[in-house]
């Protein structure tokens, strides 16, 4: 049963509770990053790694951390993690650091970081935590992966940088832009939703603990509330 | 009060053990950064020295070298390859320059630049194989003169450079520079300050006369010589005795000019007189004029979104014989487009109306508005000597 909870924490991730594709979080690096294979991949893991440390150092000091610093103490530490990991990168895969430019640093502010630290890490012991990680993590890498691939094989006609001969003739650069990737997430969004009907969470399980506006939210709108009551 | 403690306590404590862990990378990780970034500096440099193998940068602080070389960086097999800062048509182009060990330039290629045509992209070209002796007989592009002019004097300055830097020496002064040095050489009493003279009058055997801005003398070019006069006439430079006493005479005739101010406004507005572009005007004790002009350039006719039209006349003082020979002529004061029209501030420019007359000065050379409406006020100012001799006559 312990391992049951266990594996379904790390599976959600991937699939139920994906980050970019059902709880709509770090839109801004997706839509930025997938415009290549090799990017989108790179930024996923460089994600998978902040995420793993950060929340098995926040789920770590969540009892020594006081509750009216909080934000201030993840930010730290999700902001010290993100600059070891740009260092690594800029020392060992120059290419990769060229790709994602400013987007690595932005790790700090993605909000499925956030979001974990906050949701989950503060409240579950340091396994959880670290599977938790493991999961969002990769499942923000396949969902950037699975776009990046659709948007450079249909809109370049290449994969990870090698060239497809035989769609060079065809090549949909719309994919590419900024509207192309909007179009391909948003289908994305529908796949996964058709995929998990019925068993993806809802919003009450995700709701009001993570939003930022629930504090100003009118109560009846907000079903989780009317639920517990 | 305990909670806020316990909130600053454990912030600080997180933030120090971050700071730990981000120094501990960064201790690793620096130099294997500065190895990755030395590699792409080099393969820069490799862009415009193909064959260079590896580079070493030059400390220039030992060197007197042109202002426009930066950086310069020397070659395994003995080339060089410069970096510099120029201004073309605006500032800020900075270009990296290739020259093989036999002087020969290997490449030109532009890191930066705002220029507006984007010709400072190809122009390195037209450069490739040139050495320091033929790289001055490349064309500029036509239309783009300031920032094509800009690239070739750079790339010159960088192959005067690799001599320098290869131990030879070779003079990097510009003409401006050159003439100052000689100015200061002659009469050192005027620490250097000089003002051109402007000749009112027929001075044979003297080119050019330097006043002293401190009233300590003067310095009088003939041909290739700089011979210094002091305050009271006497010439103080070493040179034959016919040199001395046309120098003398030289400097007897300009210090005893004298004039009287002619009314100009008497004879305008109405009806149009030759004198209506006449901004001034004195005759000189033998009978000469000085007259100011107003051109009618660019500043008044022209005017797009690029370049406003200023609204300003070019004014032109022009000396004259009352045969109507130009004596000296100088532009005092110019609003033109920066780069174009301003040329006629040049004295390369204007220089060449001295000696002219009615009858030839239509040769000198004018393709744009401001250059023609120069041209135009040089031909009012020989009308209105005329005008006014013929008043005189009356």
């Amino acid at each position: 049963m312990k391992n049951n909870g266990n594996l379904s924490i790390f599976a959600n991730g991937i699939l139920k509770e994906n980050p970019v594709l059902v709880l709509i979080l770090g839109t801004c690096p997706t839509l930025a990053t997938t415009t290549n294979v090799f990017g989108a991949f790179g930024m996923g893991i460089a994600a998978l790694l902040v995420l793993v440390c950060s929340n098995f150092l926040i789920s770590l000091l969540r009892k020594v951390i006081p509750n009216n610093v909080r934000i201030p103490c993840y930010i730290v530490i999700i902001a010290g993690f993100v600059t070891v990991v740009e260092m690594l990168v800029k020392a060992f895969l120059p290419a990769l650091y060229e790709l994602l430019g400013v987007y690595l640093a932005l790790i700090v502010v993605n909000c499925i970081i956030l979001g974990r630290a906050e949701m989950f890490a503060s409240k579950n012991t340091v396994g959880k935590s670290v599977l938790d990680g493991l999961g969002m993590g990769i499942g923000f890498t396949l969902a950037l992966c699975a776009m990046a691939t659709i948007r450079e094989v249909f809109g370049a006609a290449s994969f990870a940088g090698i060239a497809i001969p035989f769609l060079a003739d065809y090549k949909i650069e719309f994919l590419v832009k900024a509207p192309g990737g909007m179009v391909v997430y948003g289908l994305l969004i529908a796949l996964v939703y058709v995929l998990t009907s019925g068993k993806a969470p809802q919003k009450k399980k995700f709701a009001c603990t993570g939003c930022p506006g629930a504090e100003f939210c009118k109560p009846e709108a907000c079903t989780m509330e009317k639920e517990e009551a | 009060m305990k909670n806020l403690i316990k909130s600053i306590v454990s912030l600080v404590c997180i933030c120090s053990v971050v700071a730990v862990l981000m120094a501990l990378t960064n201790a690793f990780t620096a130099p294997i950064i500065a190895k990755n970034e030395a590699q792409k500096a080099n393969a820069a440099l490799l862009e415009v020295l193909p064959d260079g193998g590896s580079f070493e940068e030059i400390d220039l602080s030992t060197y007197t070298l042109p202002k426009t070389v930066t950086a310069a960086y020397r070659a395994e097999n003995g080339g060089y390859v410069v970096k510099l800062t120029t201004t073309g048509y605006s500032n800020g182009l900075i270009l990296m320059c290739g020259i093989r060990a036999d002087g020969t330039i290997s490449g030109v290629a532009c890191l930066a630049s705002t220029e507006t045509l984007g010709h400072e992209k190809t122009y390195g070209q037209n450069l490739v194989d040139k050495t320091a002796d033929t790289i001055m007989s490349v064309d500029i592009v036509s239309g783009a003169t300031k920032t094509t002019g800009a690239m070739r004097d750079a790339v010159r300055d960088a192959l005067n450079a690799t001599i320098i830097l290869g131990g030879g020496s070779i003079d990097i002064r510009t003409e401006e520079e050159i003439l100052a040095d000689n100015l200061a050489q002659a009469l050192p009493a005027a620490n250097g300050e000089f003002e051109k003279y402007f000749f009112v009058e027929v001075v044979e055997g003297v080119d050019a006369i330097y006043l002293a801005k401190n009233q300590s003398g003067a310095v009088c070019v003939v041909g290739e010589q700089f011979i210094a006069v002091d305050a009271e006439g006497n010439v103080i430079t070493e040179c034959d005795a016919a040199l001395a006493a046309s120098v003398t005479a030289a400097v007897e005739t300009i210090s005893a000019t004298e004039t009287t101010d002619i009314d100009v406004t008497a004879y305008n507005p109405a009806p149009k007189t030759p004198l209506y572009y006449v901004e001034s005007a004195k005759r000189t004790a033998t009978g000469n004029y000085i007259l100011e002009m107003r051109a009618v350039g660019y500043g008044i006719l022209g005017g797009d979104s690029y370049h406003p039209a200023s609204g300003e006349y070019i004014l032109i003082r022009v000396s004259l014989t009352k045969e109507g020979r130009i004596i000296d002529c100088l532009t005092l004061s110019q609003a033109e487009t920066d780069g174009v029209g301003s040329v006629c501030a040049d004295e390369k420019f204007y220089g060449q109306f001295d000696g002219k007359t009615q009858d030839n000065y239509e040769n000198v050379d004018a393709i744009t508005i401001t250059t023609n409406g120069y041209k135009e006020a040089i031909g009012r100012a020989f009308e209105a000597v005329k005008f006014l001799e013929g008043e005189a006559q009356e």
